[in-house]
């Protein structure tokens, strides 16, 4: 119960709260605070709350210097979950559309194999790795860093609602906590902190998804950095983690592999003559429609078809009038 | 003494029936026109007198009053001229009135008596045709296009020629055949000007043959609006029936071409960004046709479609579900017809650098959101066929040109030919794809019916016998996998 109240405290003074006060403001708090209908107002809004000293809270989250007092749930999925098997997705806002597919192919495929993809609900990235473990049909997490009723960013409530009906969005903080540009890196020490291993997939300098990697080296997890063009702004974090010892990233088996799992067996794709070659002509580089026709010697109209299916397979991305493969090359 | 001629007035695309008395009588010197006539009616007194004059025809010098009945309609414009001229030259018995009766009358006036040419005549003609009259007194210019409505025109240039025509004394030169003659047609751009992007021109022959509304996406300068008006040239050319609605429209808006009185290919309207909702679906105190209604049976082209006002954009809404616009005003309704084809155009970001390899986008995520929010789903779901069309590489340019447009046209008339024939079916393996796609992809209902309906056309223009699986891929690839980054 003093869990709760230390969360209700901080959502009450607008701070953040990890031991309990020595201030008289929170004695004096802790005296007329009534957590029995605190829990029931959560649960009249389907929420509910974990503290520190129960035992659903998760062990590896409990391992940090300054874990939580405890975390808010919503969701259809039990507590249970953020104690599973968990990597973390995470990157930039603004990534490229490569970055995006990136994200999305390693948490649909991380995600099959069994399991749980942590992030942060953000544009980019996040949000792409989400909807990647979702397409895989596994469990995912989104961390919040405002209250735990709020859908944040507000472009993202629909993919929020996807991730609550098969897992959960977790918050350190209670109903009506505003989003804050400080409560974020201590969001990211959440989803650090929940999972063995984190993965960067694209990151500026100075990019909020470094802190999350900062986390997890303090806490000693495993850290993977998916290796970017060393051209682009977009590649400078993660490329300076590889740097600094970071696993590179060339495939989700180098993750499953940490977990001793197997991969789900890319099943092979069952290609028409077409398709194949438009694939082939795609394994060096991501091209326009138009170049895939010239290369592949194909009209217009059976190149259609030919990329509709690769995109049926999941094998072909577009974005931006540019076809990408998806897949690693065989 | 009293004399009457008939004219027309139009509302919205409708002539009414409108008889022009004139009343002379023995008192002091005067001019009035009453029943409801506009400013530019009113000008009339002006213009018929010194017409009068300088066709060196008697003004009489008496009470001169006009009446337009019925009364309570609203007269606008400029074509009353001459039939208050007659009326009043009728009046005083310097033409005989009992020759004017089986006549309609519309025209401006010059001061020098010469007539001019005003729009609507087309309607003009078909409501005394339907009114029993058998010949129309009109401008020479307007002639052929009167006839169109199959009622005999009598082509003058000045009241001295009207008049001596009702006197008996000679006839006008005779018009120039209705039909555009061997005029040469107006010149189109080809399609064989554009290189490369084979998968844009695929589209918009797809659009072409199977009237598809069509969205363009990409960065600016790639040829997005290079290709978009080459759409007219690659449509059929109008059958006769919706020439000649098409015409009419023009017509009432005073915008068909002299000497080419029949419309016969399809229309294409491009109005600016800036154009308000008035502008394009139509409206004024005596509603005019807007934009939608001018590229009515053609195109009409939105370059740059985030950029519209997006209340304009939205009143489009009405128009592509019924084809047809109806304004209301406290006199009544107007209904204009509207069946366009909608062709746009627009950047994937405002600064437009976004898929474009040698630019760098600098567009925040909130000003990204904000550009693609002013296209509402419910308009976005009206394009059957979205294209991405990324920048060619230089050595695209450097190709040979592509076909002309004569030879997709060929293509694109034979599949208007075989969806006249009958319906289409699709085989087993198109639908179980389509079904596959509908859960794989996020497709909504209103989004299968768009890919069956695109499918559909690509069968139609290989002339197969069904809708095979081929043709329901490529019509999956055309739409965008993400509609445009659009959740």
């Amino acid at each position: 119960m003093n869990d709760l109240a230390l969360a209700a405290f901080a959502a009450e003074t607008g701070g953040h709260v990890v031991d309990e006060p020595k201030e008289l403001r929170f004695a004096r708090f802790r005296r007329t605070f009534d957590g029995e209908s605190f829990r029931a107002s959560l649960e009249a809004r389907n929420l509910r709350f974990v503290g520190r000293s129960e035992p659903g809270y998760p062990r590896l989250l409990r391992e940090l210097h300054d874990p939580p007092p405890g975390l808010f749930l919503r969701g259809s999925a039990d507590v249970e979950l953020l104690s599973e098997p968990a990597v973390a997705i995470v990157g930039a806002r603004m990534c490229s559309s490569y970055g995006g597919q990136v994200a999305r192919m390693l948490g649909r495929e991380l995600a099959a194999a069994g399991l749980v993809i942590v992030s942060g609900l953000a544009r980019g990235v996040d949000g792409e790795a989400h909807r990647g473990a979702l397409e895989g049909g596994g469990a995912t997490v989104a961390v919040l860093g405002c209250g735990i009723e709020r859908d944040y960013p507000a472009a993202h409530a629909q993919l929020a609602r996807g991730i609550c009906a098969s897992g959960l969005v977790v918050s350190e903080y209670a109903p009506g906590v505003e989003p804050a540009p400080w409560r974020f890196p201590a969001r990211n020490r959440i989803i650090a902190g929940l999972c063995p291993a984190a993965i960067i997939v694209e990151a500026r300098e100075r990019s909020g998804a470094l802190i999350t990697a900062d986390f997890a080296l303090e806490a000693g997890r495993e850290v993977f950095a998916v290796p970017g063009e060393i051209t682009s702004t977009l590649s400078t974090g993660t490329n300076a983690l590889l740097r600094l010892g970071a696993t590179p990233l060339t495939s989700a088996a180098d993750v499953l592999e940490l977990f001793g799992l197997e991969p789900t067996g890319s099943e092979r794709l069952d290609l028409g003559t077409d398709a194949a070659a438009v694939l082939d002509a795609l394994a060096r580089e991501p091209a326009a429609a138009d170049e895939l026709g010239r290369a592949t010697g194909l009209d217009a109209a059976a190149l259609a078809t030919a990329l509709a299916e690769l995109e049926l397979a999941g094998a072909v991305a577009e974005a931006d009038g540019l076809f990408r493969g998806v897949r690693r090359p065989e | 003494m009293l004399a009457r001629t008939i004219t027309h007035a139009l509302v919205g695309l409708d002539a009414r029936r409108v008889d022009v008395e004139a009343h002379l009588q023995n008192a002091v010197p005067a001019f009035a026109i009453v029943g409801l006539a506009d400013r530019a009616c009113q000008e009339a007194k002006e213009r018929v007198r010194s017409g009068i004059t300088s066709a060196a025809l008697d003004w009489p010098v008496r009470r001169i009053t006009v009446n337009l009945a019925p009364a309570e309609l609203r007269k606008e414009g400029s074509g009353f001229d001459l039939p208050i001229a007659l009326a009043i030259l009728a009046a005083s018995r310097q033409v005989p009135p009992e020759r004017l009766a089986r006549h309609a009358a519309v025209g401006e006036l010059g001061l020098d008596g010469r007539l001019r040419p005003v729009g609507g005549v087309l309607a003009a003609a078909e409501g005394a045709r339907r009114g029993g009259l058998e010949k129309l007194l009109c401008s020479a210019e307007c002639a052929a296009e009167a006839e169109l409505a199959g009622i005999e025109a009598v082509p003058v240039r000045h009241l001295a020629e009207a008049v001596a025509y009702l006197r008996g004394e000679r006839d006008p030169p005779p018009v120039d055949a209705p039909s555009n003659g061997d005029r040469p047609e107006v010149v189109c751009p080809d399609l064989a000007d554009v290189r490369g992007q084979e998968r844009a021109r695929r589209a918009l022959e797809l659009a072409a043959a199977g009237s598809h509304n069509l969205l363009l996406a990409g960065p600016p300068g790639i040829g997005k609006t290079m290709l978009a008006r080459r759409l007219p040239g690659i449509l059929p050319r109008l059958p006769p029936d919706e020439a000649l609605e098409v015409t009419r429209i023009h017509s009432v808006a005073g915008m068909l071409a002299p000497g080419r009185p029949l419309v016969t290919i399809p229309p294409f309207r491009a109005p600016h960004h800036t154009a308000s909702v008035a502008a394009i679906v139509g409206g004024g105190p005596g509603p005019k046709p807007g934009e939608a209604s001018l590229a009515h049976h053609g195109v009409l082209f939105l370059d740059e479609l985030a950029e519209f006002a997006r209340n304009a954009l939205e009143a489009l809404r009405q128009p592509l579900e019924d084809g047809a616009i109806s304004i209301a005003r406290v006199g009544g309704r107007i209904v204009f017809p509207a069946r366009f084809q909608l062709v746009a155009t627009m950047n994937l970001c405002p600064c437009g650098a976004r898929g474009d390899p040698a630019a760098e986008c600098s567009c925040s995520a909130a000003r990204l959101a904000a550009y693609r929010d002013k296209l509402s789903r419910a308009l976005l779901d009206r394009f059957d066929l979205l294209v991405t069309v990324p920048r060619p590489r230089a050595r695209d340019l450097e190709r040979a040109a592509g076909e002309t447009s004569d030879a997709v046209r060929g293509r694109v008339e034979a599949a208007h030919a075989r969806a006249r024939a009958g319906p289409l079916h699709r085989s087993k393996e198109a639908s179980e794809l389509l079904s596959r796609a509908v859960e794989r992809l996020p497709l909504s209902g209103r989004g299968r019916a768009r890919v069956a309906r695109v499918a559909r056309t690509a069968a139609l223009l290989a002339g197969a016998d069904e809708v095979g699986a081929e043709h329901v891929a490529e019509a999956l690839s055309f739409r965008s996998p993400t509609e445009l980054g659009l959740r």
